[in-house]
């Protein structure tokens, strides 16, 4: 729910909840004026009405009010003065109507009477209903004009903010770019801009470093490997060493071959981490690059009898075409160099899901621990130990899953997005 | 041939200019992007490698200034950085190829004799060694004008070694060639062998001398004695 709607809907709540209460409460105050007013009356008929029944023998009896009605009770006792309302049954309209009635108590000529003078409220209550529902009326159309005015306000006012929200949503940090915002006359929101503007100008600045930081790291190290690489490339040509400096040399070109491929694949390890390589909105088609990476390492499929077979749909996940290139080539090899003579590969390739099965050794353990840095098993002590934690990296950056399960002599590596 | 080698590393300088004397080419270092620019005035090249970072200016700038100045001079970028953005720009200045550092210097040797071919003779010019002839425009071998079919990763290699030739290759260096950065799974050399000895035997087959020596614990050398 967004926010400007989380705030009509608190606003509803309110209003209808001040309407509701103060149309309680204005009708009670009318009604409590209404009868304190109809009591007033009654007392004034009352004091009437007692002065006449003491004057019953001088003075002729006359009707009070019309639609009032007396009523006169010989009873025994007196009784205390009461005011009650009581509905009463008219019988020429055939209806029930409200009344209010005041009780007492009077003394003629000896005998005690109860005197119920009664008063018809109906008019008084018609005109309560009207006035209490125009004025419920009116305050309920000032609650919805204000909802409406402040719902159209608040989209007004917080437009800049969404404005903001939608170039933060894509902001791509790889692009190096610094946000800017046109000027609002919101202050908050000025403020609020500002800040980001510094806040990526610094994302973009320490990216940047981080970016050259990282090439520059490569450069340190791939120039003084490239001098070592050389110089002994050089010197094996020289026809005077001995097989045993020979073998030497060899050995110590093929060290720094490895700590070149090894700075390599850290390098690409930490891009892939840096979210260098941007992903991009459309699946790659797996097919073509599994097919391309097949014929590639054919020679090693075909030197330790490898059996493939593939089921290939011409899908795949979203992400860089570079990143796919790599997970795939990480995939295969990884089944090729753990394989056994004679052995075999299942590639399969569906909507969502692409499971790399080779035959191979059992392995002691979790074999999602495989995917950690250096992590290896000990008979391949040439390999780096990066393959698959590069290819876990860019399902993980990219959103896929990677998962690693051994069943008997299968191995199954699966990616699904 | 001429080259011009522009780099700030001594020792890296210093090896390739060797490499390239060997071969009887004239390779000229520059250290800097002044003696760079220079030179470049000066004299005509048939192929300079471009180090990208310099001490006192961007090497793509030697690059836009070269193609600008002769647009006929291969040029071969060698650098450290290998992301594909600086790959992209240099290529797109006009560069002929990219080698990231460090490199084999005999796949240098290789790019640059290729480079050298495609510019001065669109690709035509005859590879030969003995009696061994390469078309490389057509991709076709022939000893003693007999045709032999290659594989693709067979013709390559021996492309590789011939260009190479009297020299010796280390295993590492054959294998970066042909597999490039497949060449991670050089745990075992065991498929460099395979090719090795497909290539020799149809080479043989045709009545060629065994030119391939192996060199115990490091690779092979090419060569006619």
């Amino acid at each position: 729910m967004n926010l400007l709607e989380r705030i009509f809907r608190y606003q509803i709540v309110a209003s209808l909840v001040i309407l509701l209460l103060g149309a309680g409460l204005f009708f009670l105050s009318v009604r409590y004026l209404i009868d304190e007013e109809v009591n007033k009356e009654l007392l004034r008929s009352k004091v009437k009405v007692s002065w006449q029944l003491r004057h019953i023998d001088t003075l002729p009896v006359y009707i009070l009010q019309l639609g009032d009605s007396l009523q006169l009770q010989p009873v025994r006792y007196p009784g205390k003065m009461i005011a009650v309302e009581r509905r009463m049954y008219n019988a020429n309209e055939r209806q029930y109507h409200p009344y209010r009635q005041l009780i007492f108590y009077e003394q003629v000529e000896g005998q005690w009477y109860r005197v119920i003078l009664s008063k018809l409220l109906d008019q008084r209550q018609q005109l309560m209903k009207a006035v209490v529902m125009t004025v419920t009326f009116i305050v309920a159309l000032l609650l919805v004009s204000m909802l409406m005015l402040n719902s159209w306000l608040s989209e007004r006012l917080w437009r800049p903010f969404y404005r903001t929200l939608n170039a933060l949503d894509k902001y791509q940090l790889e692009k190096h770019e610094v946000l800017e915002f046109s000027r609002t006359r919101t202050t908050e929101f000025t403020q609020l801009n500002q800040t980001l503007t510094q806040f990526t100008e610094r994302l973009a600045a320490s990216y940047q470093n981080l970016k050259e930081f990282t090439e520059n790291a490569s450069h340190e190290i791939q120039t003084p490997l490239a001098v070592i690489l050389s110089k002994i490339e050089g010197m094996i040509q020289d026809e005077t060493l001995s097989e045993s400096q020979l073998v030497s040399l060899s050995e110590v070109s093929e060290a720094a071959n490895r700590l070149s491929r090894l700075n390599q694949a850290l390098l690409l390890l930490t891009k892939i981490e840096n979210r260098q390589f941007l992903a991009g909105t459309e699946p790659v088609n797996l097919t073509p690059i599994i097919h391309r990476k097949l014929r590639d390492l054919e020679d090693l499929i075909e030197q330790r009898n490898i059996t493939v077979s593939t089921k290939l749909e011409p899908v795949g996940p979203v992400m860089h075409q570079a990143l796919a290139e790599i997970l795939v080539n990480n995939l295969l090899t990884n089944a090729i160099r753990y394989n056994v003579e004679d052995g075999k590969i299942e590639i399969q390739l569906t909507p969502g899901k692409l499971t790399v099965c080779n035959t191979g050794r059992p392995i002691q353990g979790d074999p999602e621990l495989l995917f950690e840095r250096f992590r290896k098993e000990s008979t391949h002590s040439a390999s780096l130990g990066l393959g698959l934690a590069l290819a876990k990296t860019i399902c993980q950056v990219n959103g896929q899953t990677l998962t690693y399960r051994v069943q008997d002599e299968w191995h199954m590596l699966t990616v699904t997005w | 041939m001429k080259l011009l080698l522009i780099e700030d590393e001594k020792a890296l300088a210093t090896s390739i200019q060797n490499y390239f004397q060997r071969e009887n080419f004239v390779c000229e270092w520059a250290p800097d992007y002044g003696t760079a620019m220079e030179k470049i005035h000066v004299y005509e090249y048939d192929c300079v490698l471009v180090d990208l970072m310099l001490p006192d200016g961007d090497g793509l700038q030697a690059v836009r200034e070269l193609k600008r100045k002769s647009p006929e001079t291969g040029i071969i970028i060698i650098s450290a950085k290998n992301s594909l953005d600086d790959r992209i720009v240099g290529l797109n200045l006009g560069s002929d190829d990219y080698l990231t550092k460090p490199f084999h210097l005999s796949e240098l040797n290789a790019r640059v004799q290729a480079v050298i071919r495609r510019r001065n003779f669109q690709g035509n010019q005859q590879i030969g060694f003995g009696k061994i002839h390469i078309d490389p425009q057509e991709h076709s071998v022939a000893v003693d004008g007999y045709e032999i079919i290659l594989t693709r990763k067979e013709y390559d290699l021996l492309v590789y070694l011939i260009a190479n030739k009297n020299r010796v290759l280390t295993k590492e260096s054959i294998a970066e060639h042909l597999w490039g950065d497949d060449a991670d799974l050089m745990d075992n050399f065991d498929f460099i062998y395979t090719h090795i000895k497909n290539l020799r035997k149809k080479l043989m087959d045709k009545g060629c001398p065994d030119y391939l020596k192996s060199i115990y614990g490091v690779g092979y050398k090419f060569s006619e004695q």
